[in-house]
């Protein structure tokens, strides 16, 4: 089995990192411009933030996020990780960091390998440079190489790397190619990324000026060739968009994806911990100036039902290939009314969209194409 | 004032040929609004009217003129041009004893102005032919006169010019509405007459009669009773419209104006009636009266299915005003609750439904538009059938009528050719043409009513390049071979799209929607068809193939709060559909659908 084993009342740190040199287009995520003094204060901030927390839970995993965690300085990145440390009951079993290509530098590899990180991820996006200077990516291919050597020689033997597709001018061909040269390298994990538009980015703007456009059909097709083309090259799927070779998925995503708990740190960073789902306040100032106040500033914040946790465990388990398993769901969540859900399957099933085995309820692939679709009505469903 | 100096007269034209801007400059001229009070169409009130530059409402106004050293009353009733309003203009006409024919000098007379200058001549009027806009670049006077004399047997010397935007010949106009139209006809009958020839509905006051005094008088305390129902009522308020409503002591023989009674209800006095003393009742009334009966029929339905009330609340408010709007309430499978409505025609129809948009501020959906079908059922029974979802199974019908018009058409002679290919398309036969002019003919046909309800006005203009008009009557039932049109969506028929064609016409009108529907409907989970269907045969088929990819790769770095309120609106959105069976139709494909299916 693909899937590592992981404990029901397992924790998850999140650490976001808002520091970008540059915004790329298609981002939506938080970021500032990484100045000495915010990298200072952010870094005060990280540790406050664990000191109001009082981590007594212990972590299983941590995922550095960004922004571009890679884009500080080795011993910004040591400072961190030993904050981290220093707030944890142990260390934790997985620490995955996001990488740039462009920001990769020796002193930084080594602060990372000796606060024991396992896992790098690089957002690699493509190895065609046209593709990505119209991305507005700051790195090259040549870069990309030199990163990854890098990494191999000193030892990081779990490495995943992003790519997208469906980039404006983007053939299939391309696409092709950058898979194949992906899977050459030989990664441990791979996760592919359909072009998303997101709402204030810069490719949003272009799509609605009309500079851009978007073709589901193609999107379509561009999946699939994906699935098939990793499927042969040993990668086996393990949701929409993450592949792995056998027992390298990333714990961390997997957590997550079951509804247990994670804990964000970091302006923008969100949580589902201690009985609340809520996010950071997206704002460096606003971040630091709650936290100094002790009263930290969120945004989002929903007190955790068995409903909403079991629908939403439905809609993103869903996601992954190994699928639910719905007798695990009802005990886990046995106040909960799933009766509704007997005539959906059931529909679904006909439509050919699921399948329901062993107590197991999988999409098929044309169904995982529609994810967002069957999720959608999942919410229906059992919200209603 | 003696009814000798008194003139009562109205303005008929054909729609734009600037009727209103002529009224507002002999309002001008004889001083009844100070120059600097006039704003452009003084006597259009309503906001629509405006903007759209034509008359809904006839809106009567009392001038005072001095002619020769005498004191003359000139009483302007402004009329609609469009032929929807054609009663209010007939009842206008009746109110007066002569009217300026209203010719635009670079368009000349249309079908419009014939049919009105033939109303007038009926009732008896005295015409004058006035040719406006001569002061425009592609006027041609000799020409118009020409016509003048030729289609409506007129002399040429009779005609005016003038221009309504500078004020050219506005005296020589009202000169000759002294000396030309003849003082008020009826005068000497010894009982109270009084016509009817509009009505509206105030807030305070409750109804406002605009009436033309044929003979006696009216005054504050009168009891009076309306001949066509025998509702009585107590006079509360006369007086004349200058053009605001100024109260007088009393209306006398001749005069025009208005009289506000105690009837609270604008039902109850019916446009066209007579009204006299209750004490010493007139023997015979006015003629001319006759109901109004809606020739067009539309379901009007709120999109927000929660603004059913407002709507209804709404529509009664609507009738109040317009007591040609006939309303009631109906149900669809796919557009909830809301009403069938009769209109006068499509301008009127358009009128109401931007009237619900803009005064009322709601969001509609009207269904195709229909006639009323008179279908004799096997049995013997006769039904009226204003819905397609009414049409009887058709083992019982016998026969299906449908409603026929006379149109008059008048068309330039280059494209007489398409005209007619126009015509034999919409089922239509010319069975008399006529020679207007060396550059025009008019074209005499039959048509069934309901296939000129939607583009027929439309493709005219545009086959002779805006120069060709069109008048019509209706002109009684005749059988017809009409079948119902359904359109099934995944196999279930959705009543919203159904109607009633010609059976030549129905695989080319399924074909089309089932096209058109395939473009507009979203994809779905699955693939679905979408048919048109005559009594369970299936004449036209387009497949929507599913929807293939609808998943978004990020997920947020756990941020599942940001997924789950695009997934949520995503819902939302599923949830302001119709669900059609297992399909969900967004409200705006109906919009789109009824909007574009002709």
């Amino acid at each position: 089995m693909n899937s590592p084993t992981i404990s029901k009342d397992a924790l998850g740190l999140y650490v976001h990192v808002p520091f970008c040199s540059h915004a790329c287009d298609f981002c939506a995520f938080y970021q500032e411009a990484p100045r000495r003094g915010d990298i200072d204060r952010y870094l005060d901030g990280v540790a406050r933030e664990l000191d109001l927390v009082g981590l007594v839970e212990p972590v299983e995993t941590i995922f550095w996020g960004g922004g571009t965690p890679g884009l500080l300085p080795a011993k910004d990145l040591k400072r961190l990780g030993e904050t981290l440390l220093a707030h944890l009951p142990g260390p934790p079993r997985e620490w995955s960091v996001e990488m740039a290509p462009s920001a990769v530098k020796p002193d930084k590899i080594e602060a990372l390998r000796e606060l024991g990180v396992t896992r790098i991820s690089m957002g690699v996006q493509s190895f065609n440079d046209d593709l990505l200077d119209k991305l507005g990516r700051q790195h090259n291919r040549k870069q990309i190489y030199r990163a990854w050597a890098a990494f191999r020689e000193s030892g990081f033997e779990n490495i995943n790397l992003d790519l997208m597709f469906a980039l404006p001018g983007q053939s299939e061909a391309d696409w092709l190619a950058d898979l194949h040269t992906a899977m050459d390298l030989g990664p441990e994990h791979i996760s592919t990324y359909c072009l998303t538009f997101e709402e204030d980015t810069a490719l949003w703007v272009k799509l609605s000026q009309g500079k851009v456009k978007r073709d589901e059909e193609q999107e379509a097709d561009f999946y699939e060739m994906t699935w098939d083309a990793l499927a042969a090259g040993g990668y086996a799927q393990y949701e929409v968009s993450n592949f792995a070779r056998p027992g390298r998925a990333c714990i961390h995503n997997l957590n997550t994806w079951r509804m247990h708990r994670w804990l964000g740190v970091g302006p923008s960073a969100a949580s589902q911990f201690r009985g609340e789902r809520y996010s950071n306040v997206a704002n460096l100032d606003q971040w630091l100036a709650g936290i100094e106040k002790g009263i930290p500033v969120r945004a989002d914040v929903t007190v955790l039902d068995d409903e909403l946790l079991a629908t939403d465990a439905l809609i993103f388990g869903l996601r992954m290939n190994v699928g639910v398993d719905l007798g695990e769901l009802v005990q886990r969540f046995a106040a909960v009314d799933f009766s509704p859900l007997r005539a959906w399957v059931n529909s679904m099933a006909e439509e050919g969209l699921v399948e329901y085995t062993d107590d197991s309820l999988r999409l098929t692939t044309r169904g995982r194409l529609l994810a967002d679709e069957v999720g959608a009505e999942l919410m229906d469903v059992l919200c209603s | 004032m003696k009814t000798s100096h008194i003139r009562n007269f109205c303005i008929i034209a054909h729609v734009d040929h600037g009727k209103t801007t002529l009224s507002d400059r002999l309002l001008e001229s004889t001083q009844t609004v100070q120059r600097r009070e006039m704003k452009d169409q003084m006597l259009d009130s309503m906001d629509l009217e405006r903007e759209r530059g034509i008359t809904i409402k006839s809106h009567p106004v009392s001038m005072l003129y001095k002619h020769e050293g005498e004191d003359y009353l000139l009483n302007l009733i402004d009329t609609p041009g469009h032929v929807d309003f054609s009663y209010e203009v007939s009842r206008s006409l009746a109110a007066c004893e002569g009217a300026l024919l209203l010719i635009d000098a670079a368009q000349g007379v249309e079908a419009q102005t014939v049919a009105n200058a033939h109303l007038a001549v009926e009732q008896g009027l005295e015409i004058i032919p006035v040719i406006n806009k001569i002061d425009l670049p592609g006027a041609h006077p000799e020409l118009i006169e020409q016509q003048i004399e030729d289609i409506l047997a007129i002399p040429r010397e009779e005609a005016i010019r003038a221009s309504g935007k500078s004020g050219i010949g506005i005296d020589d106009i009202l000169d000759a509405v002294v000396n030309r139209l003849p003082s008020p006809r009826w005068s000497d009958n010894p009982d109270t007459r009084v016509l009817v020839f509009d009505n509206v509905y105030d807030t305070y006051k409750g109804v406002i009669c605009y009436v033309r005094v044929f003979s006696g008088c009216v005054k504050p305390g009168d009891e009076v009773v309306m001949m066509s129902t025998g509702q009585k009522a107590i006079v509360k308020e006369v007086g004349r419209f200058s053009p605001k409503m100024l109260p007088e002591k009393e209306l006398g023989a001749g005069r025009t104006g208005y009289i506000v009674t105690s009837i609270k209800d604008l039902a109850d006095i019916k446009i066209g009636d007579t009204i006299t003393h209750a004490a010493t009742p007139a023997g015979e009334m006015l003629p001319g009266y006759k109901e109004v009966r809606p020739m067009v029929f539309s379901g009007v339905y709120p999109i927000d299915t929660s603004d059913y009330n407002k709507l209804k609340a709404s529509m009664a408010k609507l009738q109040i005003n317009d007591a040609a709007l006939v309303y009631q309430s109906e149900s669809s499978v796919a557009l909830g609750f809301g009403f069938r409505c009769g209109f006068l025609g499509l301008l009127h129809m358009e009128i109401i439904q931007e009237r619900l948009r803009r005064e009322y501020d709601l969001d509609i959906i009207s269904t195709y538009p229909s006639v009323i079908y008179r279908v004799t059922k096997t049995d013997g029974e006769v039904l009226d059938v204003d819905n397609p979802q009414f049409l009887p199974d058709p083992s019982e019908i016998d026969t299906i009528e449908e409603p026929m018009i006379r149109a008059t058409i008048h068309t330039p002679t280059e494209s007489i050719g398409d005209m007619l290919a126009l015509i034999s398309e919409k089922r239509g036969i010319c069975d008399h043409t006529e020679t207007v002019d060396d550059t025009r003919v008019m074209l005499m046909c039959d048509l069934p009513l309901n296939e000129i309800l939607i583009d027929f006005n439309d493709r005219l203009k545009s086959i002779t390049r805006g120069y060709g008009s069109m008048d019509y009557e209706l002109a009684g039932y005749k059988v017809s071979d009409l079948v119902k049109l359904d359109i099934l969506v995944n196999a279930e028929p959705v009543d919203a799209f159904s109607s009633i064609v010609h059976r030549d016409k129905a695989e080319f009108k399924g074909r089309a929607l089932c096209e058109r529907l395939k473009d507009i409907l979203p994809r779905q989970m699955f693939k679905i068809a979408i048919q048109a269907a005559v009594y369970g045969r299936i004449i036209a088929r387009e497949s929507l193939s599913a929807m293939r990819k609808d998943v978004t790769a990020k997920c947020y770095g756990g941020d599942i709060s940001r997924k789950r309120k695009l997934l949520d609106k995503q819902k939302e959105g599923k949830k302001r559909m119709k669900q059609i069976g297992k399909v969900a139709i967004p409200q705006d494909a109906f919009v789109k659908i009824l909007k574009t299916s002709t």
